[in-house]
């Protein structure tokens, strides 16, 4: 089974782009903040030093591995589904599900040692960058010399592998199943249970900022974990939010889309499980990045308002914080490009078919922008309400107001919508343009042979 | 066997429709695949064919003859290089696939041996889609009418995945009647089904000619399915080579056992000259 993983390697290498992007994304971060352990243990590091590079390499590092599983998982579920073909086809032949199983581990082991052999070099680049980003900030003392040892390397090793492996077996073990019984995912209740599970901690998490002091230094990390978690409950429950929303939408964009309209919502109705997987980044980066950004901006203008010099703590704060923005942003960008390519570019049989039956090429597009839209509304506005929940508990502790939107008459100037609009057109542009363009692409084939290919 | 239908067509045909009475024209109609002087193929050479409204034709040959080439040529799906395609007495002009869509959607029915159903839509729905996606008017009874008349009236919110070939291929028929067009094609519709089905979705293919007054074209390679039609057109390395009229089961084999020969003689360098 390892020599036919090998083969499907070398043979379709294209498949495994995403995987190995992510997996090699998720790598270099990972070796990049634990090199600073390595560093930290360096001869003659001061303690002030080594307390701002284990506590980043603590925190982001956290952050990282939990990013870094969910893109695997989520490339890695895109790949498993994309080759349904192909599983289908072993277990015809006689394989069995364990050695299917083994088959797409092998091959994720594969492609998660190779992601991080390749991220040695940038992550030894990145942590450089990262150390002298601390030096010159004053955060750690300029006499720190970087080095790159046994932690970084093995916690990447490691975390890949596991990563890798571990996504893939869970992928593949649904699919099996899935195969075996000809049902769909059984899964759907210990999702749910981690879901509200999710969700409860995050409001936990949120109201326990209230119970907080404004000035209190770790102010930032109860509502900001609390609206990671919120997100991820939304995320789990995408599948169910994204019914809700075309019952409520089903009418409207009937009317207003006609034909192309239509056609969308009879799709995403039947395939809202398999569109959860573009909802998911999308709810994420959204309410991730909207929470961050805002709280940072908020806190920047707090110190601003007292007049104080930012210490280092703060520096220290908001370097993390836009670190663990920036991650996001690529993470969440190639899990939703990927999930949309792959989702839409498995349907140009579909789309074939559809205009066989009369739909022109505008049709088919409209159809597939209407869905890219009913998608970013739905991820925006689960996204926006968690970001919000951590924003308003923040806001309210730190400068007692909540929602600093401001006219311009609280501590500072406000916030404004410029941030929110910013991520939201982020988000709305990469959904639309993966999605539109896929399906532009699909739409060169003639419909004829659109629908003779092997899904 | 020539039964003319032309008065018991339901009077729903547009303005010039039932005035012609030839439903499809190819003239001269030429196809190549690939660019290269190499592996160019020409899957269709100079084919004219002329066929009357209210006519079951079938069209045989071996495999590779361009059978498949030909039918999606006259029915909009594929552009000819060359040669001239009038469905209904319109030429059928069309730069961009929309144009051509456009122009399907008035005149043309297809049935596609593998269905070729929307698998996120009911029986019902897929059977209104084309109607849906022209903008038209949906007349709910008359779908189900349809549905009813090829035996799939208790079907109607099920999915095509919860349907068997035969009805699949059902499906199919009542959808390409829906827009009440001149002229329906059909590539192979019973090659993926049983004898049983097949028989059944033969059956409605003649109906659908025989009552509704449709013109029917059909594309297979079973003698049997041959000999439901009124006439059969045979292809060999992409030209016409003969027409058989009143087929029977037996004269078809033969005569398609001959038009293997032939198109092995061709394919060994003998320029052997069609007796047609
Ligand atoms: N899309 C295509 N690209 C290249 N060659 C093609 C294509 N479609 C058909 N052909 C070639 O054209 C010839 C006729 O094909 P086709 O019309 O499918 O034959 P039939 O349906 O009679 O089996 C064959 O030689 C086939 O290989
Ligand atoms: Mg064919």
């Amino acid at each position: 089974m390892f020599s036919l993983a090998m083969r499907s390697i070398r043979l379709r290498p294209g498949r495994f782009v995403a995987t190995l992007l992510s997996a090699f994304l998720g790598a270099t971060i990972i070796m990049t903040f634990n090199s600073m352990h390595d560093t930290a243990g360096g001869a003659g590091v001061d303690t002030v030093s080594s307390d701002t590079l284990t506590t980043s390499a603590s925190v982001v590092g956290g952050y990282g591995t939990l990013l870094v599983f969910f893109a695997v998982a989520s490339t890695l579920t895109v790949n498993v589904r994309q080759r349904h073909e192909e599983i289908t086809l072993l277990r015809n032949t006689g394989a069995t599900p364990a050695q299917i199983r083994r088959m797409v581990v092998g091959e994720a082991s594969v492609v998660g040692l190779v992601a991080s052999v390749l991220a040695v070099g940038p992550a030894m680049l990145a942590g450089r960058a990262l150390l002298s980003v601390f030096r010159d900030s004053g955060q750690v003392a300029e006499r720190v010399d970087y080095a790159f040892g046994p932690v970084a390397l093995m916690s990447g090793l490691s975390i890949m592998l596991l990563a890798c492996a571990g996504a893939a077996f869970l992928a593949v073990r649904r699919a099996t199943r899935a195969v075996a019984t000809g049902e769909r995912e059984p899964r759907t209740r210990l999702r749910g249970f981690f879901a509200y599970g999710a969700l409860v901690a995050g409001a936990g998490a949120v109201s326990a900022t209230f119970a907080m002091d404004a000035t209190e230094p770790a102010l930032m990390a109860a509502p900001a974990y609390g609206a990671i978690l919120l997100s991820v409950g939304f995320a789990l429950l995408s599948p169910r939010l994204l019914s809700g929303v075309l019952g409520v939408l089903e009418r409207p964009l009937g009317a207003l889309a006609g034909a192309s309209g239509y056609l969308t919502v009879h799709n995403m109705r039947q395939r809202a499980a398999q569109l959860a997987g573009v909802l998911m980044p999308l709810v994420l980066f959204t309410g991730m990045a909207t929470a961050t950004l805002y709280m940072q901006a908020i806190e920047n203008d707090a110190i601003k308002a007292s007049g104080v010099a930012k210490s280092v703590d703060d520096k220290n704060l908001e370097t993390l914080n836009l670190v663990v923005v920036g991650i996001i942003v690529v993470f969440a960008c190639v899990m939703l490009i990927n999930s949309l390519y792959a989702a839409t570019s498995y349907r140009s049989r579909e789309f074939g078919q559809q205009r066989l039956a009369g739909a022109t090429p505008a049709q088919v597009l409209g159809m597939v922008g209407v869905e890219g839209l009913v998608l970013t509304l739905t991820g925006v506005f689960f996204g926006t309400l968690s970001g919000l929940a951590g924003i308003v508990a923040f806001s309210s502790v730190r400068v007692d107001e909540a929602l600093p939107l401001g006219s311009g008459s609280g501590p500072g100037q406000g916030q404004g919508l410029g941030i929110w609009l910013g991520v939201v057109s982020i988000a709305a542009a990469a959904t639309l343009v993966t999605s539109l363009g896929t399906a532009r692409r699909g739409l060169r084939t003639p419909a004829v042979e659109a629908v003779a290919l092997a899904a | 066997m020539f039964r003319r239908t032309g008065t018991s067509r339901k009077g729903t045909a547009g303005p010039g429709r039932s005035t012609s009475s030839e439903a499809l024209r190819l003239v001269s109609v030429t196809k190549t695949y690939g660019s290269s002087d190499e592996n160019a193929v020409t899957a269709l050479d100079r084919v004219s064919l002329g066929l009357r409204a209210g006519t079951f034709t079938a069209v045989m040959g071996p495999s590779g003859s361009g059978k498949s080439t030909l039918l999606q040529c006259a029915a909009g799906l594929d552009r000819p290089d060359r040669g001239v395609v009038r469905v209904d007495g319109e030429e059928m002009t069309g730069g961009t696939e929309a144009a051509l869509t456009k122009f399907r959607r008035q005149r043309i029915g297809f049935v596609f041996q593998q269905y070729n159903l929307l698998p996120t839509l009911t029986v019902e729905q897929n059977t209104t889609l084309p109607l849906k996606l022209a903008g038209r008017r949906i007349d709910r009874n008359r779908a189900r009418e349809i549905l009813a008349q090829v035996g799939l009236g208790d079907r109607l919110g099920h999915r095509p995945d919860e349907l068997s070939g035969g009805q699949r291929q059902r499906v199919a028929i009542a959808r390409a009647l829906v827009t009440e067009p001149s002229v329906i094609f059909a590539d192979e519709p019973t090659g993926a089904l049983d004898t049983r089905s097949a028989r059944e979705v033969l059956r409605l293919l003649r109906e659908t000619v025989r009552v509704h007054g449709r013109t029917v074209v059909m594309v297979t390679h079973d003698p049997v399915a041959a000999s439901y039609a009124d006439s059969v057109v045979f292809l060999a390395d992409g030209r016409l080579a003969g027409e058989l009229h009143a087929p029977t089961v037996d004269a078809v084999a033969e005569r398609m056992a001959h038009l293997g020969d032939s198109a092995d003689a061709d394919a060994s360098g003998y320029d052997a000259p069609l007796g047609v």
